[in-house]
């Protein structure tokens, strides 16, 4: 049912009307902004985000190069009981930060790069080849904990555009133009019904 | 917050060397529920998979985790194309990741 259907054609509709209008068309132009800041802030993630995949895929083509060749050379028991030697592991905070109404996490981490003695496995016991193969593994994992960031904050950054950007066009191509469409009709009525008082007077009086 | 890894013996043991404590070898019978799993505990913030491994889930769970920002899933490794790549394509109207 349209709107013009269900409102009445009176003065104080008319007046209501006006005043959402231009709280939709504020409302319209202040959405709008921050479309458009959202899309400006997602491209300068985007290059970051481009840049750092291609860092992580290098990364863990050079791990699995590193693991391949202590695998290759120390045998796959030796590398996995060193695995399972290991004592800290990573640790990562989240934390949070506001970029133009969308908070986006920041993620920061500790005891991702170890030195040798740190790692807690014998250093007698090993050879390099695991020690590079571990180095590479944590360079990986850090490469991964910085990804994470930055595609987390471009999922709720490119769901905050899409929000906004349906609410753009709701009130865009739906809201005001039905209202728009409403206030005619009520000045159209209002009109009417003057001439017809007007009509009215001037039959009487004659 | 952790750090999980799910995936074959192959591709979590270099995981294992840099020290991550949760990690989850899978079968072709068990991938599900392990993923099910690791998505729902809280502990866990940061998911990493191997894309080949990501593209043999359910289309249903596979959504589910390319939306999840807690915890988020980094895929690697393979063949498969970003996620996000989709995503801006359905956001913004425009593929900007080339």
């Amino acid at each position: 049912m349209a709107i013009k259907d269900t409102i009445k054609p009176t003065r104080s509709e008319l007046i209501g009307l006006k005043k959402k209008i231009k709280l939709s068309e504020s409302g319209h132009k202040l959405l709008k902004m921050k479309r458009d800041g959202l899309i400006i802030e997602l491209f300068d993630i985007l290059n970051k985000a481009k840049n750092v995949r291609s860092e992580v895929e290098k990364d863990y083509e050079i791990a699995q190069q590193n693991l391949n060749i202590a695998k290759a050379i120390e045998g796959v028991v030796a590398v996995k009981s060193t695995a399972f030697a290991l004592k800290d592991a990573p640790v990562i905070t989240l934390e949070s930060k506001n970029v133009m109404g969308v908070v986006v996490p920041r993620i920061e981490s500790t005891s991702v790069k170890k030195n040798i003695i740190e790692r807690g496995y014998g250093i007698i016991g090993t050879s390099s080849r695991i020690d590079e193969a571990a180095d590479a593994y944590e360079n990986l994992v850090e490469k991964i904990i910085i990804a994470a960031e930055i595609e987390t904050t471009m999922k709720k950054l490119l769901d905050d555009i899409e929000k906004t950007k349906r609410r753009v066009n709701a009130l865009e191509f739906k809201v005001i133009p039905e209202l728009s469409e409403a206030m005619d009709f009520i000045m159209l009525r209002l009109e009417e019904m003057e001439r017809e008082e007007i009509f009215r007077l001037k039959k009487i009086k004659s | 917050m952790e750090l999980a890894v799910v995936g074959q013996s192959e591709f979590t043991l270099g995981f294992r060397l840099a020290g991550v404590k949760k990690v989850y070898d899978i079968t072709d019978d068990n991938l599900i529920e392990i993923v099910q799993n690791t998505m729902h505990n809280p502990e866990v913030g940061i998911i990493v998979m191997h894309n080949d491994d990501l593209l043999r889930l359910p289309a249903q769970l596979m959504a589910e985790l390319n939306e999840s920002v807690e915890p988020t899933v980094v895929a690697i490794g393979g063949k498969g194309e970003s996620n996000l790549r989709e995503k801006i394509k359905q956001s913004v109207g425009v593929d900007l990741w080339k």
